[in-house]
């Protein structure tokens, strides 16, 4: 994956969070992915495709989806991952794609409706010719991270 | 009184953009999961400003804005999006959006569509 498709997802990850939740995040050195097990317990996965296709999961712990939650909503912190921690989830992942790609024009992508996935076990699995980027964050609620595996799709010839 | 149409998929999206109606006096508010069931429910009643996303299943925001149009109906709409890019916004311009917010926004310019359109 070119090195210049990461910036945009870091840049829109900083910037959800600070402009929705109010929330400065710190990040960590990228790293490759090497399993199918996503970093932390709740993913919030948005499809991309286009002149590039792929996934980003947005990659919360436990806390961190909890405490967002309530930060987006102006109220309480949920007790346990509701309907509304999956709500919320879903959409700070579709903020933080489509702000991305708006930095990605050339590329001419569409996002699909976000999808969100719950527990300590779950696999993510992303195009098979991409090499999936890990870009972690600390924030103040705990960790959290943004998994992106994009790759170029070919034009293909007619006539 | 103002009364407004919100057409967002998200839940807590709707929760959000009612929580900053009701912050600039707005109380009237219809809300709908997707286009279609926006559409349907513009139908049934008279607004005043329509707040809508553009991605959303059954029919999007941009279906939404075409049907609107298509009745005749001149009801100021803003676009709610992570839709950005230049090309998106020029198609939102032709399918008749009155304005545009792009996600992640601030309730303060969330407020200043809504000051635009003189909603309290």
């Amino acid at each position: 994956m070119k090195a210049e498709y990461i910036n945009p997802f870091v840049t829109s990850t900083v910037n959800v969070f600070s402009t929705m939740l109010d929330c400065a995040l710190e990040r960590d050195p990228l790293c490759t992915k090497a399993s199918f097990a996503p970093l932390h317990e709740v993913s919030g996965i948005i499809g991309l495709s286009g002149k590039a296709a792929g996934t980003v999961v947005l990659s919360l712990c436990r806390e961190v989806a909890l405490q967002a939650t309530a930060a987006l909503l102006l109220g309480e912190r949920p007790t346990e991952i509701d309907a509304d921690v999956i709500d919320a989830v879903g959409e700070l992942a579709n903020m933080i794609a489509g702000n991305a790609k708006i930095h990605l024009e050339e590329l001419s992508m569409s996002v699909s409706l976000p999808s969100v996935i719950c527990g300590k076990n779950h696999s993510l699995t992303f195009p098979s010719q991409a090499t999936p980027i890990i870009i972690p964050f600390r924030s103040p609620w705990g960790p959290l991270s943004i998994e992106v595996g994009l790759v170029e799709v070919l034009e293909s010839c007619s006539g | 009184m103002a009364k407004v149409l919100v057409a967002d998929d998200s839940g807590t999206m709707r929760k959000i953009i009612i929580r900053s109606l009701n912050a600039v006096g707005v109380q009237d508010i219809t809300e709908a999961a997707d286009g279609q069931q926006g559409f349907d429910r513009f139908q049934g009643d008279e607004f005043d400003l329509v707040l809508t996303d553009w991605n959303m299943p059954n029919k999007s925001g941009l279906d939404l804005v075409k049907d609107i149009r298509s009745i005749g109906s001149k009801v100021p709409v803003v676009m709610i999006t992570t839709e950005g890019e230049k090309s998106r916004v020029v198609e939102a311009i032709q399918a008749g959006v009155s304005d545009y917010l792009l996600k992640p926004f601030t309730a303060d310019s969330l407020r200043e569509k809504l000051d635009k359109f003189s909603i309290d």
